[in-house]
């Protein structure tokens, strides 16, 4: 249970760990929008060996990264198949009574699998495993920082994920303990039908929401005698600085879109 | 010498949605820089509120507080005076978990200079030697939920030390500490008193950390009861039990051997004093029996 | 005799993962029936698992809990059932208070126990009465009660089952002295009207030295000391030794043996210190 909370990022030092969140976030997202760009074979394999060279630049094992699409591989397989048989076409490959496949079908299963699997690459290789959520978090707020001319509340989303994010161990903690003290008065979670079940829950959740609005009011107490008034005049401790391997990594990614640009033109291999 | 703290006629009701319970009256103090003070009393007794209206976390229903020569309880008080007021007295909480904000301990103590406003490179360094001052300079990138209740502690300790402060207050700090914990806390209490020059103000119920204090001032029913040195209110037996609270096993020890007819000279409330006491006396006792 | 034993019982934490710690390593130990025996020790010693291992909250890794001489686990659905013959009180218990009304509360585990209404009335009234909670109290929000009386209020909770087996853990930790006197004298008074077997874990050697019979010391995941109050005690050195705190009566008598006084150093109560220090003064 403990793992769920932080076990996503993986600690190393590599290119990619150093990388400025805030470029991650931009790359991440760059990286994501190009899986979209591309029509051809080609410019998937591209797209698909970049990813796989950033994934061995971050020093992440690829049987982790893997491990973040396991929960995602029945959507691949759902989408792959809705393509296979829906997708009409020029050339028939296989006729058995009302189900038509055409190899158009096939490419079009293959490419959206591709692209399912791109997605999740990019965000995890950009930013779960390789950005601490502290990290992510604060690129996330000061790149959204042009939103709070509009009166968009950035500061304050920002802290709210940052003490979720100090308190999900805390409460994971807090729940196991509530729940072994109410097993110890007899209650039953394994057995009984749904009902029974739901209704298991109400002495594990009233005591825990009435210790959360405890904790959240001691927190509020505690951040207000060390002086916190909103994000006004609030400096921070580390303020990262884009250096030349953040421009290189855009460079390098403005090089890989260009390519996929020049694929689709070239309509090397099959063309969706 | 000006006081640092002064506190007058100060009184304080809590306002529940049906009835009004005072909590506080008409109480009267000075403590003075430099001075570490242990504030004990029985739960309800009023000292936890008095903690949190010195920095303004509840405002009084009357009186007055005046820290190093500013009132705080005015009506008319800037915001930029009440963050100065709340930078230089520091307060630490009893809860090791509810008073961490982020999930890496040195961001946490950067919490406090950041809302400050400090340039970056400042930060870093306050956070760097408050967290040596504490000795947990090894652990400023861990998460907060690993470590144990007492290293909790001291990383709390620490953002409050970066502020700069020059009084701290612990609000019953070490209520949920194992005794490792509390043995840590309380000698870090000591250090920031009398190596630092901090100010300390420690709201406590145990006996034996109460004792170590210079001054003592114990609350009963929102009132001040007593006021003087350790060895002055854990001689006094009656002051002790009418508050609640327990005498030491040494106080209770001495009282026990002066029944029965030893003279024991001076305060015996810790193993030390009360056993050079002991040796005293029975020193004495030979020269008579010679 | 024993009530309830562990024997050669092991307990690792998440087997097989880089998180993983020995809990508890080759621990035997016995409760002796109808008395109250203490468990101390460091965090992390071992204890509260120990604690979680009596009434099948955790199952050991290896070895086996005997209670009256059956092993616990033996038919692992009856686990239910032998989670009411021990109660478990675990630390700041208040925590789990959820109910509208305190007496609603204390009847929950009664109730899932699948007791009388009538014997659930009785057993309200005399627990009430043990932990010292007026009829006005009951009837009120748990809420709204005061710590100490929050703190009782989910220790009757527990008394209610009418355990056998009585077990909590740091019963009366973060309380002010009065909150733990009543606490402690709430627990004698429900081992004396039930004879219940009592199992305390305390932080606290003078909570010991006041209301423990035997006394169970743990270190590194294993039991370092055991024997009763006055036989642990009186190997206070060895306590100090792995840094446990001593009561301070026995600090003082050690003392006093340093330099050359006939202390007795296996005092433990201020009575007991004040009866071997006068005998030195009337020689």
């Amino acid at each position: 249970m403990k793992s769920v909370a932080m076990g996503q990022y993986y600690a190393a030092e590599s290119p990619i760990h150093r990388l400025d969140a805030r470029t991650k976030v931009v790359l991440a997202i760059l990286y994501i929008v190009l899986s979209f760009v591309c029509t051809n074979v080609l410019s998937f394999a591209l797209l698909l060996v970049s990813g796989i060279f950033v994934i061995l630049m971050s020093c992440v094992p690829i049987k982790i990264v893997l491990r973040a699409l396991k929960p995602i591989i029945i959507i691949i397989i759902i989408t792959a198949f809705i393509n296979i048989f829906m997708t009409t076409g020029e050339s028939l490959l296989f006729e058995w009574k009302f189900i038509k496949i055409y190899k158009e079908g096939l490419f079009n299963a293959a490419f959206m699998a591709v692209r399912i699997i791109i997605m999740i690459i990019g965000a995890s290789i950009f930013l779960t495993y390789t950005t601490t959520p502290i990290d992510l978090t604060d690129a996330i707020e000061r790149l959204l920082l042009p939103l709070k001319k509009i009166r968009v509340p950035v500061h304050e989303f920002a802290m709210m994920m940052t003490i979720a994010l100090r308190f999900i161990p805390t409460l994971v903690d807090e729940t196991d303990k509530i729940m072994s003290a109410q097993k110890a008065r007899g209650v039953d979670f394994e057995s009984g039908g749904l009902i029974k079940k739901a209704k298991a829950l109400i002495p594990i959740l009233i005591p825990l929401f009435v210790s959360s609005f405890r904790r959240a009011d001691e927190l509020a107490t505690a951040m207000e005698s060390r002086c916190y008034h909103g994000g006004n005049g609030r400096t921070k401790m580390t303020v990262t600085h884009l250096r030349a391997a953040d421009l290189f990594a855009f460079f390098l990614m403005t090089a890989l879109g260009a390519s996929i640009v020049i694929f689709n033109i070239l309509n090397i291999g099959y063309t969706m | 010498m000006n006081p640092f703290i002064e506190v007058e006629n100060l009184s304080f009701v809590y306002e529940d949605e049906s009835d009004k319970i005072p909590a506080l009256h008409n109480v009267n103090l000075k403590i003075n820089a430099g001075e570490y003070v242990a504030v004990i009393g029985r739960n309800g007794s009023g000292k936890s509120t008095f903690a949190k209206l010195l920095n303004m976390i509840h405002e009084p229903s009357c009186g007055k507080i005046i820290v190093d020569g500013c009132d705080i309880t005015d009506k008319n008080i800037s915001d930029e005076e009440l963050f100065d007021i709340r930078r230089r007295v520091g307060m630490v909480f009893q809860n090791p978990d509810n008073q961490l904000v982020a999930t890496i301990v040195e961001d946490d103590v950067a919490f406090g200079p950041e809302n400050l406003g400090l340039p970056s490179d400042e930060i870093r360094r306050r956070v760097d030697g408050a967290l040596k001052t504490v000795g947990m300079e090894n652990f400023s990138r861990h998460e907060p939920a690993r470590l144990s209740g007492g290293q909790k502690q001291r990383i709390a300790i620490a953002g409050i030390i970066a502020m700069l402060p020059e009084c701290i207050i612990f609000d019953e700090s070490t209520a949920m500490l194992d005794p490792i914990g509390r043995r840590d806390i309380v000698s870090m209490m000591e250090k920031l008193n009398r190596e630092m020059g901090i100010t300390v103000i420690t709201i406590t119920h145990y006996m034996n950390e109460a004792v170590r204090a210079d001054r003592v001032i114990v609350f009963n029913n929102g009132e001040v009861v007593a006021d003087g040195t350790p060895d002055e209110i854990y001689s006094n037996k009656k002051l002790i039990t009418d508050a609640g609270l327990d005498l030491p096993q040494c106080a209770a020890l001495a009282q026990e051997l002066r029944k029965n007819g030893i003279e024991l000279d001076g305060a015996c409330i810790t193993p030390d004093k009360c056993a050079e006491a002991i040796l005293r006396a029975l020193s004495k006792k030979e020269v008579r029996d010679e | 005799m024993s009530k309830i034993s562990v024997k050669n019982v092991s307990y690792v934490y998440s087997p097989g993962t880089t998180y993983r710690t020995d809990a508890l390593t080759n621990v035997t130990a016995e409760f002796e029936s109808g008395k109250i025996t203490g468990l101390i020790g460091h965090t992390g010693s071992g204890k509260s698992t120990l604690v979680q291992l009596l009434n099948g909250l955790l199952k050991p890794s290896e070895g086996e809990v005997l209670l009256d001489g059956r092993n616990i686990w033996e038919n692992p659905k009856e686990i239910g059932k032998i989670r009411f013959r021990v109660g478990l009180v675990m630390q700041y218990p208040e925590y789990q208070l959820f109910e509208e009304t305190v007496r609603k509360d204390i009847a929950f585990g009664p109730h899932n126990m699948g007791m009388s209404e009538e014997q659930i009335e009785k057993n309200i009234e005399k627990i009430a009465k043990i932990v010292g909670l007026d009829e006005l109290s009951l009837d009120k929000s748990p809420f709204d009660l005061s710590g100490g009386q929050k703190r009782r209020a989910a220790i009757a909770g527990v008394m209610a089952m009418e355990p056998e087996v009585l077990v909590l853990d740091e019963p009366a930790a973060g309380l002010d002295p009065e909150g733990r006197r009543a606490i402690f004298s709430a627990i004698s008074d429900y081992r004396e009207k039930t004879e219940a077997t009592v199992i305390i874990v305390s932080h606290s050697m003078e909570d010991m030295a006041d209301f423990c019979d035997n006394i169970i010391v743990m270190a590194n995941s294993k039991v370092f000391m055991s024997g009763t109050r006055d036989e642990v005690f009186s190997r206070s050195s060895e306590l100090t030794s792995i840094g446990l705190d001593i009561p301070e009566i026995t600090r003082l008598m050690m003392k006093l043996k340093e330099k050359g006084v006939a202390a007795d150093t296996g005092a433990y109560t201020v009575k007991s210190a004040a009866e071997s220090l006068i005998k030195l003064f009337e020689v």
